[in-house]
């Protein structure tokens, strides 16, 4: 599994690589391939509208055939709508490999994972129904082939199949359940998407509006010049030589037909389960884990601003079992992946996962960091980057002087260290962290930017010269880009005095264990 | 941020859309191969219900005493479904031979039949034969029906002439024993000509697209 795993990841940076260089980090549709699917989704249900008041249930192919010779609405109406779909299958199987490149489908996310497969399968059979409706030579093909694997289920009291035979027409019946089917199946797929994402704080439903906009516009541009192929209508009598076949959709369909209904139920069944089974395949043993985050109710003053920074709604404001006035931070086990964002939110360094609270880091920090910069003549530019960055772009940074101090996620750090690092005479510090969207821990450049540069909670302090920390982005494919941004800030701290190293006697005093009492007080 | 901003970024990025949305609508409509030769098909579809068959007898007077009065059925047969062998022979050649059930478990669902067969393209003399496999002695006669009952009054009035007329009712829908199609049929490439039974006429039919037969 970690096999597939290393796998799947190295394919997806290779594409995230690709479309950074294509469209920049920001607008790379591939960094945002979930919302990209649910904003196509609304493209097939508003043009599945306009196309609904055209369809006849009685004579479905002459009407999609006459939808489509139409030249002003519904020949390109039509288009999108097929493409949009297509674009939907993409993108959800996109996300799919994100999640599974990046670990995040099992533990608390195993939830999101197995409602995702629903309505990737969802989005599948909805499609299959869709061109059903049109009726063509594809749409009997694949009606044929639906009948020939459900005809081995006995559910049915008269086998499929001889819907199809040609003895007679094809009952309006089929046509209706059809249709119900296609219309239903998007509206149960709402209520799935909203489970989906139902674990998470501040999900973010659709692209920004150039990516939304940009790929619509495009779509539509290509419906226009490309409109999408209709095939004969359907025949009993006649053999079709070859149909115009959708293989983004129905991929499946030329292995389906190749086997018998069982083995395609078999093989189905088992790609299913599999796929269904990843959150169990693909966890890490307990050890490997990081553990969910812990608060020190010693340290918590009840400010509410971990639950307000949690991306997974994983932390409460409960009353406390003493007789201090606060409110007091629980985390909830089941929901925490163990981003460490809390940790960076706390000003008084009382919650986070072991290890990597902000007390944890300025531990670290005393202990194996600062001496280690103290031994050198002069401080070097500290870059401090997300363990997610590409491991070239670190080199990079590190080849050109700069004392490179990892993190799990720039949400993770603590306002505190950088200012420990300028201290110690660093000239500045560049925090590198991943492109937003494509932040594993969901919400950690947003929240390092507004910790650093808006006050939030906790903020980096007003006496720490702003001019010498810059945040950047290193995103895959976009070395140029990351150098480039080291060098202009090393350029701009050139022209500020040198800094003189503090005493870090405070910082001892910090991370002391601390007394019971002395915090209450 | 390394958004595209030189012309040439913009020209490339534009391009790799189009590329991109190209592969798209290509892979939308790829044309996949169904029939692959000249082949025509003859395909068998009906659906029919089998033949009851039964041995009936009439209950006597003292058992139907036994009996609530609403149960009193004057006739009980027991029997079972019929089942058929199905031969295919083209140009004396045979293609097929099946036994055909009833659907459901205990065969007692109608026949569903749906079978293709390849043909090449041209004239083949065609022969279909469904014919049942059970033997009775006097299928007609299996059933004796009892004109009148004068238990039977009120409500139950004419109770045992229904039962006969359902009965036969049943009887007549079933599938009869033995039907034969022999023809000449002339295959065009790529069309299906469709041998199926007609409830009325109680034979086997061809169908074909209308204007081409």
């Amino acid at each position: 599994m970690r096999l597939l795993e290393r796998g799947a990841r190295r394919t997806l940076t290779a594409i995230d690589a690709a479309a950074n260089r294509l469209y920049g980090w920001a607008l790379n549709p591939i960094h945002q391939t979930g919302t990209v699917a649910v904003a196509m989704l609304l493209v097939l249900i508003v043009t599945g509208l306009y196309l609904l008041l055209y369809y006849r249930l009685g004579s479905p192919s002459a009407s999609v055939a006459r939808i489509a010779a139409d030249p002003w609405l519904g020949g390109w109406v039509r288009s999108l709508h097929r493409y949009a779909s297509d674009v939907f299958v993409i993108a959800a199987a996109l996300h799919m490999l994100r999640m599974f490149a990046q670990a995040r489908s099992w533990g608390p996310r195993t939830l999101a994972w197995v409602s995702g497969l629903v309505l990737f399968g969802s989005g599948l059979v909805c499609a299959w129904t869709g061109f059903v409706m049109a009726w063509d030579s594809f749409g009997e093909r694949l009606a044929r082939e639906g009948g020939r694997l459900l005809d081995v289920v006995p559910i049915f009291s008269e086998p499929l199949s001889r819907i199809f035979a040609g003895d007679g027409p094809v009952p309006s019946a089929f046509f209706f359940v059809n249709l119900f089917i296609h219309i239903a199946l998007p509206l149960a797929m709402g209520a799935v998407l909203w489970l989906h994402v139902s674990r998470l704080a501040r999900p973010t439903l659709l692209p920004p509006k150039p990516v939304t906009w940009g790929i619509t516009v495009a779509l539509t541009a290509a419906a226009v010049v490309w409109p999408a192929a209709l095939g004969d209508p359907a025949n009993p009598f006649r053999l079709a030589a070859e149909t115009p076949t959708d293989l983004v959709v129905a991929w499946w369909l030329p292995l389906s037909e190749r086997v018998t209904p069982g083995t395609a139920w078999g093989v189905g069944l088992a790609l299913s389960l599999a796929a269904l089974g990843v959150p169990w395949w693909a966890r890490r043993p307990r050890r490997e884990r990081w553990a969910p985050s812990v608060v020190d109710s010693r340290l918590c003053t009840g400010c509410n601003q971990c639950p307000q920074d949690c991306p997974w709604e994983a932390i409460t404001m409960v009353a406390r079992d003493d007789d201090r006035p606060t409110l007091v931070a629980r985390v909830d086990p089941g929901r925490c992946v163990s981003c460490g964002i809390c940790a960076g939110s706390c000003a008084p360094m009382g919650v986070g996962p072991p290890g990597r609270t902000g007390r944890d880091q300025l531990v670290a920090l005393r202990e194996q960091v600062l001496p280690r910069l103290a031994e050198a003549d002069r401080t070097p530019v500290v870059a401090v980057c997300c363990a997610q960055a590409p491991a070239s772009h670190v080199a990079a940074l590190r080849a050109r002087g700069a004392h490179v101090h990892a993190v799990s996620c720039v949400g993770n750090l603590h306002s505190a260290v950088i200012e420990r690092f300028l201290k110690a005479g660093a000239p500045g510090v560049i925090v590198c962290g991943c492109p937003p969207r494509d932040c594993a821990s969901r919400e950690g450049p947003k929240w390092l930017h507004e910790r650093t540069f808006n006050e939030r909670e906790a903020e980096l302090q007003p006496r720490v010269d702003r001019q010498r920390v810059r945040l950047a982005t290193l995103a895959a494919g976009d070395l140029r880009g990351s150098v480039a941004a080291f060098d202009a800030f090393a350029r701009d701290l050139a022209l500020l005095e040198r800094p003189v190293r503090e005493s870090d006697e405070d910082l001892d005093a910090v991370c002391e264990p601390v007394p019971l009492g002395e915090v209450a007080s | 941020m390394r958004a595209p901003a030189s012309p040439a970024r913009w020209l490339l990025a534009g391009t790799a859309t189009a590329g991109a949305l190209l592969l798209i609508t290509r892979a939308s409509a790829v044309p996949l191969p169904l029939n692959a030769g000249d082949s025509a098909r003859l395909r068998l579809s009906w659906s029919a219900r089998p033949e009851r068959i039964e041995v009936c007898r009439t209950v006597s007077a003292e058992e139907l005493e036994h009996l609530e009065e609403h149960m009193r059925q004057r006739v009980e047969c027991d029997g079972r479904f019929a089942t058929y062998s199905l031969r295919v022979e083209a140009d004396g050649r045979r293609i097929e031979e099946t036994v055909v059930r009833g659907a459901g478990l205990r065969h007692d669902r109608p026949i569903f039949l749906l079978r293709d067969f390849e043909l090449p393209p041209g004239s083949h003399r065609v022969r279909v034969t469904f014919t049942r496999r059970e033997r009775t002695d006097d299928d007609a006669a299996a059933f004796a029906p009892v004109v009148s009952a004068t238990g039977d009054t009120g409500i139950y009035a004419g109770r045992a002439e229904r039962e006969g007329v359902e009965h036969a009712r049943r009887a007549r829908a079933a599938i009869p024993a033995r039907l034969v199609l022999d023809t000449l049929l002339t295959f065009a490439p790529h069309r299906v000509t469709i041998v199926t039974f007609h409830p009325e006429r109680r034979a086997l039919e061809l169908l074909g697209e209308p204007g081409t037969r």
